[in-house]
């Protein structure tokens, strides 16, 4: 395989600003996308059917169908109907937070249920009351057996990020899209894109290791 | 625990060694069979209506009509299959599987680098398309306009020397029909792409009240080739197949089948 290095070179300005980018998306879905899916997870848990039924539906969705899908019904329609046109950096956050979100709320779940129902039993026995015992007792259990699965769900946030390329959001992919374009060769733009997501998500594993072992 | 491991771990590379050699052979037996049959594999990517579509799951259009001529004169048989951009691209310059990419491919010499490209066989060139009573008028118009096209088009080359490759405000699309949603979703001022896409979509969708707009200083003529590895006997074979159509009137009859007029040849014929 013959390799241009030259022509990356020309374009490594592009990805790093494309890099920043899918930072940027990665970070901003997986916050939104944690404290929609924190509520969604809670509605999930509702004991009451009626009102459970909508956080269901919601979670089977996003789980259900392909983000490639997700992505191109929130820019053409959804973004549209609120925003009065197309925009790739909204659709690209909204997309992957609603999409993120339908997985974080699974994980605030399981969570939260492998508390044993003992400590919460406990700590209404001690005089707490039901929020009380939540907030004290059963989440900080929950939490801390919720990291590794929440670190992974950002893992995969970043490189699901890459799907954004398909509504013009200028991040990594698209500009490796972009070099392909220009020199019609595909090894040097997919295998440098390859690279980058590649030392991203290393270093985020490594961090979130990091922090698991601190807690 | 740990001899079963062990015998797990034989089980697992016993598997791995008849897999790749399963994969091995069977290449070597394929690239065998390859010689002996003359069957021309063409690759295309045909989501690029009217030059190549897919028609539920046949393959039609203007270059699948042309070739069907070139072939037939060139007495060999062929296969066009649709595999998408990237694979035509990287199948292609391998030559294996797919001797040949006909695909609408502009001939530039960015691409003669890595491809060989037949004799030109179609005149075209970009336009631009704008809602109505846009004030866009011409290429330079576009240089602070959002535009939208699609990625690894002469458009999408065009746009970048224009306004510069890294502009975010150039939107490259995976396929032209998402461009154009972009466009219809106020999303981008305007599309740029081949002249016969355009005025499809226009004559598709007169609902949306769209302009074609064309500028022949800015976007010039180019001329679509079939695209062959570097140093592809086919090259030899089908060019004067290619000219032969184009002389006999069978190439007319095909064009004012597809474009509804008589095509101008004499740009194509002095680009031969």
């Amino acid at each position: 395989m013959d390799f241009n290095f030259d022509i990356i070179g020309g374009y490594l300005p592009l990805f790093l600003r494309g890099t920043l980018y899918t930072i940027g998306f990665s970070i901003a879905s997986i916050i939104l996308g944690s404290v929609f899916g924190l509520g969604i997870g809670f509605g999930r848990m509702v004991k009451s059917p009626l009102w459970r039924w909508p956080f269901l539906a919601y979670i089977n969705f996003f789980r259900g169908t392909p983000l490639y899908v997700q992505i191109l019904i929130v820019h053409f329609g959804l973004v549209p109907a609120f925003y009065g046109s197309t925009n790739a950096l909204i659709s690209g956050v909204v997309a992957l937070s609603l999409n993120s979100a339908a997985y974080t709320a699974e994980i605030f779940r399981a969570g939260i249920q492998s508390v044993d129902p003992g400590q919460r039993e406990a700590a209404l026995s001690l005089g707490m009351t039901g929020r009380q015992s939540m907030r004290f007792v059963v989440l900080p259990q929950a939490i801390k057996r919720m990291v590794p699965a929440f670190g992974n769900e950002f893992i995969v946030l970043v490189k699901d990020s890459s799907l954004l390329a398909l509504v013009a959001a200028p991040e990594i992919m698209y500009w490796g899209n972009t070099m392909k374009g220009q020199y019609m060769r595909i090894w040097e733009p997919y295998l440098t894109a390859a690279v980058i997501y590649f030392v991203l998500t290393y270093s985020l594993s490594k961090l979130l290791s990091y922090i698991e072992r601190r807690m | 625990m740990k001899s079963r491991n062990k015998w797990v771990m034989s089980a697992l590379i016993a598997m791995l060694v008849v897999v790749i050699a399963g994969c091995g052979s069977d290449n070597n037996a394929s690239s065998g069979s390859g010689g002996e049959e003359t069957v021309v594999k063409f690759a295309s990517d045909a989501t690029y209506a009217p030059m190549e579509y897919m028609d539920k799951d046949t393959i039609k259009g203007f270059d699948i009509d042309f070739i069907d001529a070139v072939m037939k004169e060139a007495g060999m048989k062929y296969e066009v299959v649709n595999t998408g951009w990237d694979t035509m691209l990287e199948s292609v310059k391998q030559g294996t599987e797919y001797q040949a990419g006909l695909s609408a491919v502009s001939i530039t010499d960015d691409r003669k680098q890595t491809y060989d490209f037949s004799v030109p066989y179609f005149e075209s060139t970009n336009m631009i398309m704008v809602k109505e009573g846009s004030d866009i008028k011409s290429a330079l118009d576009l240089k602070d306009k959002t535009v939208a096209v699609q990625t690894a088009t002469t458009a999408d080359e065009l746009m970048s020397k224009i306004m510069g490759v890294g502009n975010t405000k150039l939107k490259r699309f995976d396929s032209n029909a998402v461009a154009m949603m972009e466009l219809d979703n106020g999303g981008a001022d305007a599309v740029v792409a081949d002249i016969a896409i355009v005025r499809e979509y226009i004559k598709n969708n007169p609902n949306m009240k769209l302009v074609g707009i064309t500028d022949t200083p800015n976007f010039g003529s180019e001329y679509y080739g079939i695209l062959y590895p570097k140093g592809s006997e086919l090259k030899a074979k089908l060019d004067p197949a290619i000219q032969k159509v184009i002389e006999n009137g069978k190439y007319e009859e095909i064009y004012k089948k597809w474009f509804g007029e008589a095509p101008d040849l004499t740009n194509l014929k002095n680009a031969q």
